[in-house]
């Protein structure tokens, strides 16, 4: 196994588990501020979403990089037989729905006052 | 090394020598006691399968007095008690003896013929679930018969089940069955999972696994993650109740919202656990029917995975009216509205298939149909009642009822009648009549319609949820009627389905291999399978292996013809790595689960039952474990 066939291993399925990760960490850590974020952390819970629409963002990148020279290879073949392109596919469409999922959640934190019950 | 190569291998032998072979190995022993070893997944599978549609008639059944109840204002069939003891064993009964169970039973069956190997992972432990589900089932019918069944709703919300307001038993009941049920249900998921990851044909890779492998995946692992939380907390609610701990009791720093939170932290994926395997189902009918693979076929999977990730993040749209903070709910708002992404995927691959396809409306593709449009219906409901403004008008109304009878029967029951006409000729071997399964389909669609969609507007008229009965000036009388009248013709249809079963178990035309030219391994085999499944584990050169090998299925050869050994494969790729025993039938797990059975019924009466009824069940799982110096014991 050359290197770079080893780190392809690594980040090719990166999106299936960056996408959901991000996210949970953002629900969990934004509903955990939610009652501090009326006098002490009103911006907090807007930083921590955008940085985490990033993360499920970056896990997209990575499964995308990792499988660019036979990204077609999966549309293109009823067949099956590639399971690592098949993962990266899976990995880009989850990191891009989860920050889709995120940056949604973030909309409700601009738009929501915290104080509000 | 020596008795290795003596050992007898199935490439050894011709076509009828080895399937004698094989049969004579994996068959279940006759007589009772041979019945109550079986460690089958076909035979067990088929169990499970009978006893949920047993729960669900019952269930039925419970339902049609309530219609007949609510038919007309001051109707006086049940008194209050009966009611709140009749809706809440409805709801449990559908929820944990029917729509779970059944999704499992179907993999249980199912899932080991699609991966094209000879038995589930973990044979006994299998055998203990089913166990486990039927006593926990028949525990909780018979309290009810003894007027001790669950009167605290399907959720069971403290502080309504603390020992305060309900100092009878009918909560420990109810908790206590969540409790057997959960387990069942925990260690089907293992075995699914481990089925899956390891025991695929040579060949058959992760992008070449049928979709409904891929559905109860995904469902085997929202049932690990989302099961020990129902399970906690029924225990610390029977704690609550026997030994006076405090979980759900303010007065003591206890919180009653923390019940909510850990059942819905359940509830919501729940909901997913019994749907999912369902889109699994209408993927696999609308291929056959449709005469062509399901398109995007990736995106299905993603759809899959997205549903049960996201499943876990809309727990507290069910609380909305609990006076959380509102960006906490703005949050799950977001997330609840955003699962509707995923679900839609998965209806535009199935239109689109149908759409390229040259569809045949035989009566499962039908049940497919009816569930694309009712469950469009109710996730439209499901994005309404998402907001909060508007779930806090209809919560606690008959407009919720409406939306969860739309996403849960449209959503899981239609197309699971689908998947019984579509796979009853593989496991019985006779085709159901197609006379009967449209008369099925037309009375389930137009009575299930007819009685749920007056709900919609009893709702917005205010009708709350669990009344046992109204007074004439509501307005409420005409469209419960209607409603009542729906449930009446709904419930015929389940009438039509069992006489169409009982009739084609006898009469029915005798179905060969593959009688709807399907494209997946399990219609590879004899219909009814034999007890080995196939006589040589076929190599999986393609994401449809009958359509593109029809005549000429590749097999893999070398194991073994002397004892049950089941072929391992690696989780991706799926390439042969060991040969593995399985276990032989055996008696201990029905023993096991008949300890486990006294010990929790024990104590929901006597925390001493912990002392007395641990022993036992240290002793029957000693018995299953201990080494019998058979060939399975030799690796």
């Amino acid at each position: 196994m050359t290197i770079n066939e080893s780190n392809a291993r690594l980040t090719y399925w990166a999106g299936v588990a960056l996408g959901p990760a991000a996210w949970a960490a953002n629900l969990q850590g934004v509903y955990a501020i939610t009652h501090l974020a009326c006098e002490k952390a009103k911006w907090g819970g807007i930083a921590l979403s955008t940085l985490l629409v990033l993360g499920a963002l970056a896990g997209a990148v990575i499964s995308a990089r990792a499988i660019r020279r036979r990204a077609g290879i999966e549309w293109n073949d009823t067949a099956g037989g590639g399971p690592r392109a098949f993962l990266a596919w899976l990995g880009v469409g989850t990191g891009v729905l989860f920050a889709l999922v995120i940056a949604d959640q973030l909309l409700a934190a601009v738009v929501i006052s915290p104080c509000l019950r | 090394m020596a008795a290795e190569q003596r050992e007898i291998r199935d490439d050894a032998l011709d076509g009828s020598q080895l399937a004698a072979r094989l049969e004579s190995i994996w068959r279940t022993p006759s007589g009772l006691i041979g019945t109550l070893m079986s460690v089958d997944h076909k035979i067990i599978g088929r169990r499970y399968i009978v006893t949920a549609f047993a729960f669900l008639f019952l269930g039925g059944m419970l339902a049609i007095l309530m219609r007949i109840q609510l038919a007309g204002a001051e109707q006086r069939l049940l008194s209050p008690d009966l009611y709140n003891q009749v809706f809440t064993m409805h709801g449990s009964t559908m929820m944990f003896l029917f729509a779970v169970p059944v999704m499992e039973a179907f993999a249980v069956y199912l899932v080991p013929l699609m991966v094209g190997t000879r038995n589930i992972a973990f044979p006994r432990l299998n055998a203990f679930s089913y166990w486990m589900f039927l006593f926990g089932g028949c525990f909780l019918w018979i309290s009810f018969a003894f007027n001790v069944g669950p009167d605290v709703g399907w959720f069971a919300y403290t502080p309504l089940s603390s020992l305060q307001f309900t100092p009878s038993k009918r909560a420990d009941v109810w908790a206590q069955m969540i409790t057997f049920t959960e387990v069942a249900a925990l260690a089907v998921a293992v075995e699914i999972i481990v089925t899956v990851f390891k025991q695929r044909a040579p060949g058959m890779t992760l992008d070449r696994i049928p979709l409904f492998v891929w559905a109860m995946l995904v469902t085997a692992f929202l049932i690990m993650f989302a099961m020990p939380s129902i399970m906690i907390a029924s225990t610390s609610l029977i704690l609550d109740r026997l030994v006076s701990t405090r979980f759900y009791d303010p007065s003591s720093g206890g919180n009653v919202l923390l019940w909510q939170h850990l059942f819905w932290f359940f509830g919501h994926p729940e909901v997913y656990i019994i749907f999912i395997p369902a889109t699994g189902m209408a993927s696999m009918i609308l291929a056959t029917f449709a005469r062509r693979p399901v398109i995007g076929y990736p995106v299905i999977v993603l759809s899959l995975i997205a549903t049960g990730f996201l499943s876990f993040g809309l727990w507290v749209h069910h609380m909305f009216v609990t006076g959380l903070p509102q960006l906490g709910a703005g949050l799950f708002t977001a997330s609840s509205m955003l699962i509707a992404v995923p679900s839609g995927l998965q209806i535009f691959c199935w239109i689109a298939t149908l759409w390229d396809g040259r569809p045949v409306y035989r009566t499962p593709l039908l049940f497919v149909l009816g569930f694309i449009v009712i469950f469009v219906i109710g996730g439209l409901s499901g994005v309404m009642v998402a907001s909060v403004p508007i779930d806090t008008q209809v919560h606690d109304t008959y407009f919720v009822v409406a939306h969860f009878h739309y996403v849960l029967i449209g959503g899981a029951v239609f197309p699971l009648i689908g998947a019984v006409y579509y796979w009853f000729p593989k496991i019985c071997g006779r085709m159901l009549s197609e006379r009967l399964g449209h008369w099925n389909f037309w009375l389930a669609f137009c009575g299930f319609n007819i009685a749920f969609f007056p709900m919609h507007i009893l709702g917005l008229m205010g009708m709350p949820r669990r009344v046992y009965t109204y007074t004439p000036e509501m307005g409420w009388d005409r469209l419960n009627l209607l409603s009542s009248v729906g449930a009446a013709i709904f419930a015929l249809s389940f009438a039509v389905l069992l006489a169409n079963a009982i009739y084609s178990l006898r009469k029915g035309t005798l179905a060969h291999d593959n009688p709807w030219g399907a494209s997946t391994l399990e219609w590879a085999t004899a219909s009814p399978p034999p007890p080995q499944n196939f006589d040589r584990i076929p190599a999986v050169t393609h994401r449809d292996p009958l359509w593109a090998d029809s005549n000429t299925l590749p097999v893999i050869a070398g194991l073994s013809a002397e004892r049950r050994e089941v072929l391992l494969t690696s989780l991706a790729e799926a390439e042969p790595q060991i040969r593995e025993a399985s276990p032989e039938p055996s008696i201990w797990p029905l023993l096991t689960a008949i300890a486990t059975t006294i010990f929790f019924i024990g104590s929901i009466f006597t925390p001493w039952a912990v002392m007395w009824g641990t022993p036992p069940m240290a002793i029957t799982l000693i018995g299953w474990f201990w080494p019998t110096g058979s060939k399975e014991d030799e690796e």
